[in-house]
């Protein structure tokens, strides 16, 4: 497996509605020796959820369990400092929004450029 | 079935009717209203693009109000309708008019209507009876228009669905292909999760309501091992319809203890046992309990790395419940519970 060599492990949120992914996404995010902070399906889960989370960085699905609300969970994250990446096959969709997002990670995820993109948080 | 409530979208049921004389003007709208239809009275020449713009159901024109400014806007406003249109207009001619010269003109500039013609003097009972076909003909149109616009979202939907699919099956495939230590097992763990994924999908599609039951679950992934011989799991709950999305995530995670069961578990040895139970609690926030235990196979002893299986399983289950289950290599055999508050994983009633 890959490990990196990065300073220190980073808290990994991922917001994402199909499960297999998410749980794909959590075992290469560990592999590549950072924390998984949890999967949310919505961003009305994250407005919820948010208080009790820990996160260094979010990944952003656009399409969610609540419609394409990927953009709006990724610029409520912003006012409340943290930053997040795109994760999803809309590239456009989500150079439209590349004022809340520092990047995006194309779907299916490789493992590579997951390591790569995820350096953007530090 | 579901209707199309777009408000964008024009009703069709309205009549304009479009008469220079005042006087004919008045009573056409005065006539067709007491047959309670709903019209709409008074476009003049020079405003009657306005007019056609949400699209009338049905046009009622008179002999003086064919001028050469109105035909051409009325062409006009014909060009613009989808291939569905074919708008009705009803053609009230003169008495001295010769109605074929009438009918092959508008023919022309009017490709796409639905004419029908009149020679006054004309009788209520005909003009209305004339009317209320061409709105029925135009409510017809408005079928089918509705009926595309549904074709268009569900062809939107399933692109979605297919997408999902796919990146569900992606996923599958490249965490099987990290677990796997042959092409072998690597091939039986592929198609024995895809054959979960797919039997979990028929069941959420003949259940119509886009839902599945925990019991219907439970049977489709234990029925192939009862055939077998292995009628060692016992399954059993209250009625339970969960979503699609819970269903299908149960489905798999189900299908994962059943294998790993059959190849570590209680179901590799004679007298093992299985039983999976379900529970819906009765408080005012109903929670579902679900609960896997092993029993009676060879003595358990957790794994030092957790294999694909066991990690999914948590993770589907924390996912699904909104907190983690409990995964417990006892003694007797694997245990694994989980809870959550039922509204999240409820499939709409």
């Amino acid at each position: 497996m890959s490990e990196t060599n990065s300073p220190s492990p980073m808290r990994i949120l991922y917001i994402e509605d199909n499960p297999l992914i998410a749980f794909h996404v959590e075992q290469m995010i560990e592999d590549l020796g950072h924390v998984f902070a949890g999967s949310l399906d919505s961003f009305a889960e994250l407005q919820k959820q948010f208080a009790s989370l820990e996160m260094d960085g979010a990944l952003v699905d656009i399409d969610l369990a609540d419609g394409a609300t990927g953009p709006q969970a990724a610029a409520w994250l912003q006012e409340r400092g943290i930053p997040a990446i795109f994760v999803t096959g809309q590239r456009q969709v989500a150079a439209e929004h590349g004022d809340v997002s520092l990047g995006t990670i194309t779907k299916p995820v490789s493992s590579s450029e997951l390591a790569a993109k995820l350096e953007l948080f530090r | 079935m579901n209707t199309i409530e777009d408000k964008s979208l024009p009703a069709l049921d309205q009549v304009l009717i479009l008469a220079p004389y005042r006087k004919d003007a008045d009573y056409l709208g005065r006539l067709l209203a007491e047959h309670e239809i709903n019209v709409r009275a008074g476009a003049r020449i020079d405003d009657l693009a306005r007019m056609l713009h949400p699209s009338p159901g049905v046009l009622v024109a008179t002999h003086e109000a064919l001028t050469p400014d109105a035909l051409a806007t009325v062409a006009a406003h014909l060009e613009t309708q989808p291939s569905w249109a074919e708008m009705p207009i009803v053609v009230l001619l003169d008495r001295a008019s010769r109605p074929d010269q009438v009918r092959a003109e508008l023919g022309r500039v009017w490709p796409r209507a639905r004419l029908l013609f009149y020679q006054r003097p004309v009788t209520a009972v005909e003009l209305v009876s004339g009317v209320q076909s061409a709105l029925l003909v135009r409510l017809r149109q408005r079928d089918v228009r509705d009926h595309i616009a549904q074709e268009v979202e569900l062809r939107r939907e399933l692109n979605h669905r297919v997408k999902n699919i796919l990146a569900s099956v992606t996923s599958i495939f490249e965490m099987t292909r990290r677990g796997a230590t042959s092409i072998d097992a690597f091939a039986d763990d592929f198609r024995g999760r895809l054959g979960a994924l797919d039997k979990v999908h028929s069941a959420v599609f003949h259940s119509e309501g886009d839902t599945v039951s925990i019991a219907e679950i439970a049977e489709l992934t234990f029925d192939p091992y009862r055939l077998s011989g292995m009628d060692r799991i016992v399954a059993n709950g209250p009625p339970v319809t969960l979503s699609r999305e819970a269903g299908t995530t149960l489905a798999l995670c189900l299908h994962e203890l059943t294998t790993n069961a059959i190849k570590y578990g209680a179901l590799s040895h004679p007298d093992g046992r299985v039983q999976f139970a379900w529970n819906l609690s009765q408080d005012e926030t109903p929670e579902l309990a679900i609960s896997w235990k092993e029993s009676g196979g060879p003595d358990v002893e957790e794994p030092s790395r957790a294999g694909y299986g066991t990690r999914y399983v948590r993770s589907a289950l924390a996912g699904m419940f909104g907190q983690k289950p409990v995964i417990a290599f006892e003694a007797d055999g694997l245990r694994c519970e989980a809870r959550g508050v039922f509204s999240r994983v409820a499939g709409n009633q």
